[in-house]
């Protein structure tokens, strides 16, 4: 049993690990029309209210985009082509996630620099030599009544 | 390195505040159209009269595209500005409404209780023209020049000022 | 006459609060306890007159006094006295008014219960709280008066927003959140008191620690029942939209959570104080921030203010406290030296700072992109909008590793951990994880954003059961009590751990409700005669008839209302209605929810034929939100299990243990669950 918990362990943490990759790098490709127009209308911001898709939305101006893409997308446009055709109407403003590069790299790019700084930190310190660790008197006697207690021991 | 730490502190506040100050100057909610400077979008549609208008027929005179709708408070508000328009200035410069979202009856009878200003409003009732312009909320106003090009676009209500600033745009002089 | 006592009460209260500001400086300085007793008395007076102010609009709310501006705005004859009472803080004035009564009362109850502690620290957090008591006051007396009058007099008031107006909830949520916001202004006090006095020991942190659970429980409760009020009032059939007013509660809350968890590393390791600091300060800043970004008009919102002067107002406090504070670390950096090492790369420590970076991670994207159409109109004049797909493209990856890192920091023990350790503490969990998986597969369940968020909560929850377990055998065989009493001794003698277990419960329930819900919902548009019926996910609509009538408590109201019966789940007949308000250009839905713990039937109208009675109706099947609220109530209720006192005195001083360079599992001051390795 402890033989067999470790590769299974390792595998599930693998393909935990996997999973979540895909689902951050991209979303599942949109197959039928349907889906298509379902994801293109969650994209498109609903001209008349605030801040809400207009798959969200149920007014007029958003049921009329529902339609226009759907209308498109059955002529033929691929799902590009039809951002581009409300851009092109609307400006940038009407896309709910901004196309510009720096919008999705800096937050991205800032969160791998702080998380490996971090992790240099923690590994330098690791390679220093390891003294004990100096801890706050009030707040360790504290742990360590409370793990005490815990186990009354 | 000491005195560099001190940089941190105008790096953070001036952009911050500097970001904050600007949107003092703009409504968030007024979006500049991405049509200024394009062709107007082509049309041909009913009008309220139950004639066709095709958009070939406005071309070589300048065009105030008007969408409107009976159920927009601020679409009365502006309506007296858009009788006398089309009375002092007809002659030099077509204006079309465009019923956006709104039923031919409702509009009918809206312009029964506030006047006919007498040129004619497009049932656009796909809302596809409405589109096409990239309207957001009536009222809305498009001006477009004798060369058929979009220049100028008026969010929300048109007062007296607002429009003697557009139609300056595409060459009509409203004095 | 009311109105003018509220005003005058709002004139004493600047006068009131400048003088005890003044007198805490000098009172501090000079070490003058009758000085600091009167700067004390003058916060409570303040309160007082707060409170006055507060009671002066409620009475003049109730009665129609519409002489007052903001009443004439926001109130009319007709308005039922429940939502007179709440229109104290439906608009901007008055939730300026509101928002300097609750900051006044965590002040006074502050200084109160610290009048004869932390001493030295006491006077620079009362001058703290009173600046920011002269700068609400100052709000209230020039840019954004309450209580400023208009003649002629007009006879009838606009009315309340439609909006707000229509739920009850409205009472309950805009509370809950300026209690959080106005409560986190106590941590950002000490954290200046520590700055000046260069006591930037431990003394503070412990302080603080409390006094941020304290509001971030209200603030908490304040986000869910928000987007509660959001899912039951707005009739698109979601509960959060990314809205710059909802991301303006998140920040803070952020910044916060993410304190909670580095104060601990910081409180048993002696480190981390300068990280301490800039959290407590970015989040008092943040709620600042939020506020000006929600009032000031220069953002689109669903329930933004109105624009009004009061805009530059706060920018200029956010200036202040961001830059104050700021130089005020800066310049005290070299006191903040950390004492202690590093923490070990594995150990609950290192699990607690990734959180961080994790936390904060969040935090600037939610900033950035609330601040993004900001920043694009200012660089380059372009229009933008930032709104879910791009929030949830970023943040959904971020929150999944944060789930992660609740299942991974419990189970590592303080200080390091071996290989062993790390074997025996995860294996189970990793199987169960992937058992969770291969169920949810195996049920059908395809999408990878709910089974990552399934699989995760398998292994949160059994690290967290199995801790439990642990903990509760072991005291039940050394003591030879009962398992339950054994497990609730265990609880209130370790009320922070426990209670951190029970708000991570509460956060995986959510978390599961959020992906299920925001995922596997379904829904339709129709278009129904009477008689006529719908079908979607296994229930069946049918509208019975179409109602148009005035609304009983309010006759200016018309409410369009459709009647319908639904089999299914669930069975019985709903009302679903659109409501014409006399103030207010567009309809409001009041959409119909029946709520059952697996799914809720959500039905909105949108639109009728008076001459058919036909409507057409957006009709949503949304699974499991009903726990998004029932999560929400569980990680309060463990915030609030995890700081209530527990009656023991803590003794100041301990010689620093010596044997703590070894392995934790072979020494006595180890973690509950290293020193049961083995057992």
């Amino acid at each position: 049993m402890k033989g067999l918990a470790l590769p299974l362990a390792g595998g599930a943490l693998l393909a935990l690990a996997a999973l979540a990759l895909l689902s951050a790098l991209q979303p599942p490709v949109a197959a039928t029309r349907l889906e298509q127009a379902a994801a293109l209308s969650a994209q498109l911001r609903c001209p008349d209210c605030a801040g809400l898709s207009v798959a969200e939305s149920s007014s007029g101006s958003a049921q009329a985009i529902r339609n226009e893409v759907d209308g498109l997308l059955a002529a033929g446009q691929t799902p590009d082509q039809v951002r581009q055709h409300f851009v092109d109407r609307y400006g940038e403003w009407i896309l709910l996630s901004p196309r510009a590069p720096i919008a999705w790299l800096l937050p991205v790019v800032l969160l791998v620099v702080a998380g490996l700084g971090l992790g240099a930190w923690l590994l330098r310190a690791r390679r220093g030599k390891a003294s004990p660790p100096l801890v706050a008197a009030a707040a360790e006697l504290q742990r360590v009544r409370d793990e005490v207690e815990a186990l009354d021991a | 390195m000491r005195v560099l730490r001190w940089l941190i502190l105008p790096l953070l506040v001036v952009p911050l505040s500097w970001v904050l100050l600007t949107g003092f100057s703009v409504n968030p909610n007024e979006v500049p159209s991405a049509l200024i400077g394009k062709p107007m979008p082509s049309f041909s549609l009913t009008t309220l009269d139950g004639t066709k208008l095709d958009s070939r027929a406005l071309r070589g005179k300048p065009v105030m595209i008007n969408f409107w709708a009976s159920w927009c408070p601020p679409c009365v508000a502006e309506h007296s500005v858009l009788l006398d328009a089309q009375r002092r200035l007809g002659g030099r410069l077509q204006i079309v409404g465009v019923l956006y979202q709104d039923t031919a009856a409702d509009a009918r009878s809206f312009l029964a209780t506030h006047g006919d200003p007498g040129y004619a409003s497009l049932q656009d009732d796909d809302s596809r023209l409405a589109l096409d312009f990239g309207v957001s909320g009536p009222p809305e106003t498009y001006f477009v020049d004798a060369g058929g090009m979009v220049r100028g676009k008026q969010f929300g209500p048109l007062s007296a000022a607002a429009l003697r600033e557009q139609l300056a745009r595409i060459g009509v002089s409203d004095s | 006459m009311l109105p003018s006592l509220g005003h005058v009460a709002i004139l004493i209260g600047l006068a009131v609060s400048l003088y005890a500001a003044v007198a805490f400086v000098l009172g501090g300085r000079g070490r003058d306890a009758v000085l600091l007793a009167t700067a004390r008395q003058a916060m409570y007076a303040a309160f007082g007159l707060a409170f006055i102010a507060c009671a002066a609009m409620v009475i003049s709310l109730l009665t129609h006094d519409f002489s007052v501006a903001y009443i004439a705005r926001n109130n009319a004859t007709t308005t039922p006295p429940f939502y007179s009472i709440i229109s104290l803080w439906a608009a901007l004035e008055g939730s300026i008014l509101f928002w300097t009564l609750l900051t006044l009362g965590w002040a006074s109850l502050v200084l109160y219960r610290y009048r004869a502690r932390h001493t030295a620290l006491m006077p620079w957090v009362g001058m703290s709280l009173a600046l920011v008591a002269v700068f609400l006051f100052s709000v209230m007396v020039w840019p954004g008066n309450p209580f400023s009058r208009i003649t002629p007099v007009p006879l009838e008031g606009s009315g309340p927003n439609a909006l707000l107006q229509n739920h009850p909830f409205m009472g309950l949520h805009p509370p809950l959140l300026y209690l959080g916001y106005t409560g986190l202004s106590v941590p950002f006090a000490f954290g200046i008191a520590a700055l000046l006095t260069r006591r930037t020991d431990e003394e503070w942190l412990g302080v603080v620690r409390r006094w941020t659970i304290i509001p971030w429980i209200f603030l908490s409760l304040g986000i869910v029942a928000g987007a509660w009020w959001s899912y039951e009032v707005l009739g698109w059939g979601g509960y959060w939209a990314w809205d710059p007013v909802e991301n303006a509660a998140l920040l803070p809350w952020l910044t916060a959570t993410a304190f909670i968890h580095s104060s601990m590393v910081a409180e048993r390791r002696g480190t981390l104080k300068v990280w301490s600091m800039a959290l407590v300060i970015a989040t008092f800043v943040l709620t600042i921030l939020g506020t000006f970004l929600t009032r000031s008009g220069v953002v689109q919102s669903v329930h933004s203010f109105t624009q009004s002067a009061i805009g530059p107002w706060f920018l200029g406090a956010i200036v202040l406290a961001l830059g104050g504070s700021l130089a005020l670390l800066l310049w005290r950096l070299p006191d903040l030296g950390d004492r202690g090492d590093p923490p070990r790369a594995v150990s609950r420590e290192s699990a607690f700072l990734f959180n961080n970076v994790l936390f904060l991670g969040v935090t600037f994207v939610v900033l950035f992109g609330t601040l993004m159409p900001l920043i694009f109109q200012a660089t380059g004049g372009q229009r933008i909008s930032v709104g879910t797909p791009y929030y949830n493209g970023l943040n959904v990856p971020i929150f999944g590793a944060l789930l992660f890192l609740m299942g991974v920091g419990p189970a590592l023990p303080w200080g390091t951990a071996s290989w062993r350790t790390v074997r025996e503490r995860f294996t189970l969990p990793i199987v169960a994880a992937a058992g969770v998986l291969v169920a949810a597969v195996a049920l059908g369940m395809r999408q990878p954003a709910p089974l990552l968020t399934l699989g995760l909560a398998g292994f949160v929850g059994t690290v967290m059961g199995d801790e439990l377990l642990r903990g509760a055998r072991s005291r039940a065989r050394v003591r030879g009590e009962a398992p339950a009493t054994a497990l609730w001794h265990l609880a209130t003698r370790n009320r922070r751990r426990y209670g951190g277990y029970v708000v991570h419960f509460g956060v995986l329930v959510m978390a599961i409700a959020v992906a299920i819900s925001s995922t596997m919902a379904r829904q339709t548009t129709v278009t129904l005669r009477p008689g006529q019926s719908a079908t979607l996910a296994g229930y069946t609509l049918t509208h019975d008839r179409l109602v148009i009538e005035p609304l009983a408590e309010d006759a200016r109201v018309t409410e369009t209302r459709a009647e319908m019966t639904f089999a299914g789940p669930q069975s019985g007949t709903l009302a679903t209605a659109l409501r014409d308000y006399p103030n207010s250009t567009a309809a409001i839905a009041t959409p119909a929810v029946r709520t059952a713990l697996g799914e809720d039937l959500y039905v909105t109208l949108l639109s009728s034929d008076p001459k058919t009675g036909s409507v057409t109706v957006r009709v949503f099947v949304n699974p499991m939100v009903v726990w998004i609220w029932i999560g929400g109530a569980i990680l309060g209720l463990g915030a609030a299990f995890a700081i209530w006192p527990d009656g023991r005195r803590i003794p100041a001083v301990l010689p620093a243990p010596e044997a703590r360079r070894a392995e934790p599992a072979a020494s006595v001051p180890a973690p509950v669950s290293a020193t049961m390795e083995g057992s």
